[in-house]
């Protein structure tokens, strides 16, 4: 007789069907998948694709009571997985396994301030849709095409303020718009204080903003998620 | 996908729970005593015989028991994402207490200290066991004070392993015919 593991019920992997595709931009769009019913997520947690041998993780931006599974995806013209995404026939069975990670909100007297690159919005989507609200939201992106669900931030925020690294000087921006990357604004804009900071996005953004926290708000807490 | 984020070059890090801490915080060298602990069993388990697959998938388990230790010690005290982490319960610490039964009834009884060493899979499961008595010790510095009920089961866990890990060695030397040194006072 050996020593049974200890187990990992996220190790069982999860069958859902793909049910829809809507392109929020020329270069991302939204899909759909069913949810299987034995399977339970926290709002900001992400799934892990098993793919042909290829593994890529992808979080959440649906409700967990949601019957319906749903991801915000950047097409990258290399990138093998997102190719397959954005071109799978409605219908297409994809296999998954999770939910995994820990950047879920936690909630406490701090203020929280989410900061978002890209499609790292998806789980801070998840959280807003599950009812978080209050928050000071950050979404930095090159041009405002790319604010995806704004509306649902703006809703939930006390402030929500898209960053446009790549607006021209001379170009109008939109309602509350800031012109520059996020850590500009944090270091420019955010007062003096103890905060939740939840960062998801580029690894970049995740390096410069925790340096910049260890700097400026050093008693506050981080929770990242790193998109690659 | 780049495995560094350079979010530490200053020195500190950040826990699960969201602190940011120095690395050297007696939080991190816990951390890093069990994955250190991890990394040698995992050097124990590329020497062992093909034909031990048993006992790789045993020690595989135990692997995967300290990725669940290190994600508790990265949790401060009373942060709701411990509410997420899968518990090292007393069932953990029994399942080895069976192991160690199993395996002490393969060997002869030991009456004296033994060199730790022998064939090269017996002196790795030494120095596992010496690193898991160093982060039992790491633990333990970071208890005290602390009321949480997981470190309780995280210290009884290791103290276990690390018996575990002393037997193991013997029946790694037994493996191979090579038998018990006895420390001459």
């Amino acid at each position: 007789m050996t020593i049974p593991s200890s187990g990992n019920s996220l190790a069982s992997p999860f069958t859902a069907e793909l049910l829809r595709r809507s392109w929020l931009s020329e270069k991302t769009f939204e899909l759909e998948l069913s949810r299987p019913l034995s399977f339970h997520f926290r709002p900001g947690q992400r799934i892990r694709f098993l793919h042909n041998g290829l593994e890529r993780d992808y979080s959440l931006l649906s409700r967990p009571d949601s019957p319906r599974l749903g991801l915000c995806v950047r097409h990258l013209p290399a990138g093998l997985f997102s190719s397959i995404l954005a071109a799978a026939e409605i219908g297409t069975s994809f296999t998954f396994t999770g939910p995994h990670g820990y950047f879920v909100f936690q909630g406490s007297l701090r203020p929280a301030v989410f900061v978002a690159t890209g499609t790292g919005v998806a789980p801070f989507l998840s959280m807003t849709r599950s009812g978080v609200t209050g928050f000071t939201m950050l979404h930095g992106v090159r041009k405002a095409a790319e604010l995806y669900y704004r509306p649902d931030f703006c809703a939930a925020a006390s402030l929500y303020v898209p960053c446009l690294s790549h607006a021209s000087p001379e170009s109008a921006l939109p309602p509350g718009a800031y012109r520059g990357r996020v850590i500009e604004y944090l270091r420019d804009h955010l007062p003096s204080g103890a905060y939740d900071f939840y960062l998801c996005g580029r690894r970049e953004m995740i390096r410069d903003v925790t340096l910049l926290v260890d700097e400026r708000f050093p008693e506050s807490l981080v929770y990242a998620e790193i998109f690659y | 996908m780049k495995t560094y984020v350079g979010s530490g070059d200053r020195g500190r890090t950040s826990l699960l729970s969201g602190e940011r801490v120095e690395k050297s915080h007696g939080r991190i060298a816990a951390v890093g005593d069990v994955d250190e602990l991890n990394s040698l069993l995992g050097a124990l388990i590329a020497a062992l015989p093909e034909k031990q697959r048993e006992l790789r998938e045993e020690l595989q388990g135990i692997q995967a028991d300290l990725f669940h230790v290190g994600a508790w010690l990265a949790t401060s005290p009373g942060s709701s994402t411990l509410e997420m982490l899968q518990e090292i319960g007393p069932g953990r610490t029994k399942a080895l207490e069976a192991a160690i039964d199993r395996i002490e009834a393969a060997l002869p009884p030991l009456r004296s200290f033994i060199h730790p060493g022998g064939h090269p899979t017996a002196a790795w499961a030494h120095i596992a066991r010496a690193v898991c008595r160093r982060a039992e010790r790491q633990v333990l510095r970071l208890a005290a004070g602390e009321t949480a009920e997981q470190p309780s089961s995280v210290i009884a866990y290791l103290n276990r392993l690390s018996d575990y890990l002393f037997v193991l060695a013997r029946f790694c030397n037994t493996l191979h015919g090579i038998p018990d040194e006895v420390w001459q006072k």
